[in-house]
């Protein structure tokens, strides 16, 4: 996975690369069918995943699990959501928070959990270091 | 040779002035690379010119949503449906919105008038089919878990039903986080159905302050929160001896309530 760099230091195009670059490197971990990267209102940043996947209604529920998870965590008073594994016989499926949507990979039954979970905290240092926080105006 | 040299001269880039349209497009882009903060600065600008362009609207509930405030996307979602009722983002949008606080009735019956007037959108059907819910299990059939005990490191423990309702919880107040949990698992088991994954087993959640392990099948679910300093091993560990500790009180549960009916069939026949 490419160094660390700052936000600062990348024009917009350079971080979509990026993000990009990020995703893929997360899919061709060892044991990932693949992953993507999508926005808390469920559209698809970024993606590397077999064609015989839905992409836009897993999407949609990834980002609605995060959303709904990362309300939880609040609601509870235990801090933000950072990170969850969903295990079922033929795979699981990887989801973490990041600034600007839920990083999620499809794993393997035998893909090793460290270092995917490894991997997924890095991508997220990655993309919250190249997306500083949005200005505080409103969008409309 | 003044038109010779206004050929010569003409800026590379034309200069008409920016409609709403182009602005609106680009901010789509930028909001599509995940530039959420550029593409609100343009859909600010295209508003300016057309105040009244449902995409704008549109474009500003999904930026809002993408900067986690609720509030705001939910009047631009319904902005939009003010103008057209039947608008499917608009509508998928604020059944996302609805479940997130809870209010699955809302969510559900946002995503069956989207896809009334669009049969054919992935997205809502696979967010119905994470709602579907099983019939409630007749009271009798439950089975009360009264062993279960709360480990000694762990903060709450909840057991629910094959239909998502509490049937334990460690302590009592900890109940009312059943219905969060039950909707968490129905949206991964949907997720990893789609994924091609097969049916949740077990899962694994971290905040900043707890890990939740949770294990499942078709008739229960058991989830345990402990400290997030916890060994994923030892969680995995504890939620296991858990999980034999609930399958042993209910199979003896099942015994009982077999033996009774044995008892009052004997009863009827003699």
């Amino acid at each position: 996975m490419s160094r660390l760099r700052l936000g600062l230091e990348m024009d917009g195009s350079s971080r979509g690369r990026q993000v990009h670059d990020i995703v893929k490197s997360v899919a061709h971990l060892s044991a990932v069918r693949g992953a993507l990267l999508v926005s808390p209102d469920g559209f698809v940043i970024a993606a590397e995943v077999p064609p015989t996947i839905a992409l836009e209604p897993l999407a949609a529920l990834a980002a609605t699990l995060g959303r709904d998870l990362e309300v939880g965590a609040s609601k509870l008073g235990g801090g933000a959501f950072q990170t969850a594994l969903f295990s079922a016989d033929d795979g699981t499926l990887y989801l973490a928070a990041s600034r600007i949507g839920f990083v999620v990979a499809l794993a393997e039954p035998q893909a090793n959990f460290q270092a995917i979970r490894a991997a997924l905290e890095e991508a997220v240092t990655l993309i919250d270091s190249g997306w500083a926080p949005a200005p505080a105006g409103s969008a409309t | 040779m003044t038109a010779v040299l206004g050929r010569l001269w003409r800026p590379a880039v034309s200069r008409r002035p920016e409609t709403a349209r182009d602005l609106l497009g680009q901010a789509d882009r930028l909001r599509r690379a995940g530039r959420f903060g550029e593409a609100a600065q343009l859909v600010v600008r295209g508003l300016s010119l057309d105040p009244a362009s449902i995409t704008g609207h549109l474009l500003a509930a999904y930026l809002h949503v993408a900067r986690r405030t609720v509030e705001p996307a939910k009047q631009e979602f319904r902005w939009v449906l003010e103008r057209d009722p039947s608008h499917p983002r608009a509508l998928l949008g604020l059944a996302r919105i609805a479940l997130e606080e809870g209010d699955l009735e809302g969510g559900r019956e946002a995503l069956v008038r989207a896809l009334r007037a669009y049969p054919d959108f992935p997205e809502a059907q696979a967010l119905l089919d994470g709602l579907a819910t099983r019939q409630p299990t007749p009271p009798p059939a439950r089975p009360r878990l009264d062993r279960l005990r709360l480990p000694a490191s762990a903060r709450a423990l909840l057991a629910l039903g094959g239909d998502g309702a509490v049937i334990a919880a460690r302590p009592e107040a900890a109940a009312g986080g059943g219905r969060r949990i039950a909707r968490a698992a129905r949206l991964a088991a949907a997720a990893l159905k789609r994924a091609g994954l097969g049916a949740l087993r077990r899962a694994i959640v971290e905040d900043a302050e707890e890990a939740h392990f949770l294990r499942a099948d078709a008739t229960l679910t058991l989830a345990v929160a402990l400290p997030r300093t916890t060994h994923v091993t030892q969680g995995l560990l504890e939620i296991n001896r858990l999980w034999a500790a609930a399958q042993h009180e209910l199979a003896v549960a099942r015994d009982a309530v077999a033996g009774a009916t044995a008892s009052a069939s004997a009863r009827r026949v003699s």
